[in-house]
């Protein structure tokens, strides 16, 4: 019975097992549903799901397969509110307004309109709103106020410049300088899940075995031995290594530091990117072109148990992070970054993003669409030492 | 026939989670109960308890709490040092055995309600420990050559704060029910359930802010039922006029105890 159900809720990502089914088919089999419609639905999902944050995808499955049931007071009210909510659901238009003008500056031409700009200009330009200069309006140079331009070298003013044109000197983070990042270790070493069931040689003496055996053996000694308890933390850490993140060095230095040095984990992997996440991360911080595994890779290395953390400030432009071509300095792979930053997501149970950049204000800065897009995504934290024990209390959490 | 739970005097159950209880105790099946802190986990166990007359045991989880604990422990280190001084009884290993929680429930006469407190405080593989000791309520006893086995299924509450994922094999033999916060018409329900003839205008006063103040974005550690409760309990004994609570928010320390969380609030106030 109701076995076209079981498929239907399988398809929508629920990992039921036969068990539960049976136990379903149980329950109905003792009469603990009646002919009720609403106690079918909370009984079965009782019985199904085992997570709140599953919820949803049942009821999903649930008003599928029985769409077609018309009464009103037979639809359990969680549903209807379910329905309410499809509505709210729907795209938020009005930021992209605030986006038009650079939007019609798509990424081409905008490097188009750059490399014709540097052949007519063949003097120093700062503060005017055309030609290449310094805090100036135009959609090149640096310290601009213009989102969605290519940025010269030097710190983004605005944030949002489109392209670092020049070669950055980003440091390696695996420099070993000595700083204060006990706090960040302190932090680091609550992220921790032990297991004893690890396929390790019994090589820790057992103390409480030990005495057991030593008693019954009437006080003659007799030493037990036991698997270690290890940590069964695993990481995969993504860095930003973008030119808005420059100011921010120190700060990963220190983060990536506190994880080589907590040597609990189970394994560690760092990878690197460019302002987003596209089809091919950098196996070093240069992010030099070829230097690169797939992401694909990853995912196949490395399993959903990987706790994902990635740090970086978000501030891409939008082009950058939506258009399927969007990343200059690799290959999309017929992706946007949004959509490789949704596939990482689904593929790893646990993800966060730390930000040392986070805007918790959000109404006061519009170059915002890209970090807000993300937050929504993952989960965003600010990248400080609070920020990351609550970061790490989610990465414990259930899901 | 199995007795149908209904919630108790002080205790408000919705519907569903009746259904739950009900669904568990008759296909035999731990009952797991999730949920925001202070929606009344714990508690469910005692009314059902109450309402349906069995007795109840509580296993307490810590984090260094193993699975054997729940079972029995053999006191080796009390034997030694009986033997050593010649007491009586040392060649009798059963004296030195003493049953856990689990134990005493699976030995109880009657059917009794088992409850396994937060169960995520304990180690990862815990609750896989316990599969085989649920699913057929019953243990070996290697030292006495003993299987202890429960002469009625105990009814067994398993609460869970969410700190860690528990593991799927555990997870597909539990019922499992999420307790949402409650809403308001509920909230009601359940604070006339722990008050007598509490004043209206105090009720919806303190409900109005209560949910307002839950509703500021800023505050990290969101106040729960039971703090609620302390709170009316406060502004009832000290008499405050509730008018203007929002306003004047006396006693706030009770709902909130985290000082970022009280500047969160005085900042919302302003607007």
């Amino acid at each position: 019975m109701f076995i076209e159900f079981f498929y239907i809720l399988k398809a929508k990502g629920l990992d039921i097992s036969m068990t539960e089914w049976l136990t379903l088919m149980e329950a109905l089999d003792k009469g603990l549903v009646g002919s009720n419609f609403s106690q079918f639905y909370y009984v079965s999902r009782m019985i199904l799901v085992k997570s709140e944050s599953d919820y949803d995808k049942f009821d999903m499955a649930f008003m599928e397969y029985f769409k077609n049931i018309q009464s009103e007071d037979a639809i359990p009210p969680q549903l209807k509110d379910w329905l309410d909510k499809g509505e709210e659901m729907e795209v938020d238009h009005q930021n992209a307004e605030m986006y038009a003008f650079n939007q019609q500056k798509n990424a081409d031409e905008v490097k188009r309109m750059f490399r014709e700009r540097l052949m007519e200009q063949n003097s120093e330009h700062n503060g005017g709103n055309h030609w290449i200069g310094t805090s100036g309006g135009s959609s090149f140079g640096h310290h601009g106020r213009t989102v969605g331009g290519i940025r010269i070298g030097e710190q983004g003013g605005m944030q949002s410049a489109f392209q670092v044109m020049s070669e950055r000197k980003y440091e390696d983070f695996r420099n070993d300088k000595v700083l204060n990042m006990r706090q960040y270790q302190v932090a680091f070493r609550r992220l921790r899940q032990y297991s004893s069931r690890l396929d390790v040689p019994k090589t820790e003496l057992d103390i409480d075995k030990t005495i057991d055996k030593t008693c019954n053996n009437g006080g003659y000694l007799q030493l037990e031995f036991e698997r270690p308890r290890k940590n069964t933390v695993k990481l995969l850490l993504l860095f930003d290594c973008g030119g808005t993140m420059i100011p921010f060095m120190n700060l990963c230095n220190e983060l990536f530091q506190a994880v080589h040095k907590a040597n609990h984990f189970k394994d560690v992997q760092t990878y690197y990117f460019h302002n987003c996440i596209y089809s091919k991360v950098y196996k070093t911080a240069e992010c030099e072109m070829g230097d690169w595994v797939d992401l694909d890779y990853l995912f196949k290395h490395y399993d959903k148990d990987y706790k994902v953390i990635i740090v970086g400030d978000a501030q891409m432009a939008p082009e950058e992070l939506f258009d399927k071509n969007g990343n200059y300095k690799g290959p999309n792979d017929g992706l946007s970054g949004y959509e490789w930053c949704q596939l990482l997501n689904s593929k790893y149970k646990k993800c966060v993003w730390m930000n040392p950049r986070y805007h918790t204000q959000r109404s006061a800065v519009t170059w915002m669409e890209s970090e807000d897009a993300l937050s929504e995504l993952f989960h965003m934290y600010t990248l400080s030492v609070d920020g990351l024990k609550e970061a790490i209390t989610y990465l414990l959490k259930t899901k | 026939m199995v007795a149908k739970f209904t919630g108790s005097k002080d205790y408000v159950a919705s519907e569903e989670l009746m259904a739950a209880v009900d669904v568990a105790v008759a296909l035999q099946k731990p009952l797991l109960i999730k949920g925001e802190p202070g929606t009344g986990k714990t508690m469910l166990a005692e009314a059902i308890s109450q309402s349906m007359n069995k007795e109840l045991y509580i296993w307490n989880i810590k984090s260094t709490t193993k699975a054997q604990d729940g079972l029995y422990v053999y006191d080796t280190i009390q034997r030694l040092y009986d033997s050593q001084f010649g007491e009586e009884g040392v060649d009798d290993i059963a004296h030195y055995i003493k049953l856990g929680k689990l134990g005493e429930a699976f030995k109880a006469d009657k059917q009794v309600i088992l409850l396994i407190d937060e169960i995520d405080k304990a180690d990862l593989e815990f609750p896989n420990d316990l599969l085989w000791e649920l699913d057929k309520m019953e243990f070996y006893i290697h030292e006495t050559k003993e299987t202890v086995k429960a002469k009625e299924r105990p009814i067994v509450v398993i609460t869970s704060n969410a700190e860690k994922e528990l593991p799927d094999a555990f997870l597909r033999r539990c019922i499992f029910h999420y307790i949402a916060f409650p809403d308001r018409e509920q909230m009601t329900e359940i604070v006339n359930a722990h008050f007598e003839n509490l004043e209206e205008n105090v009720l919806k006063n303190a409900l109005d802010t209560f949910y307002w103040i839950r509703s500021i974005k800023d505050i990290r550690k969101k106040p729960s039922t039971s703090e609620l409760i302390d709170w009316i309990h406060a502004l009832t004994l000290s008499g405050v006029s509730t008018d203007k609570l929002r306003e004047e928010l006396p006693f706030i320390g009770v709902l909130l105890k985290k000082d970022e969380d009280l500047e969160a609030l005085k900042k919302a106030k302003l607007y």
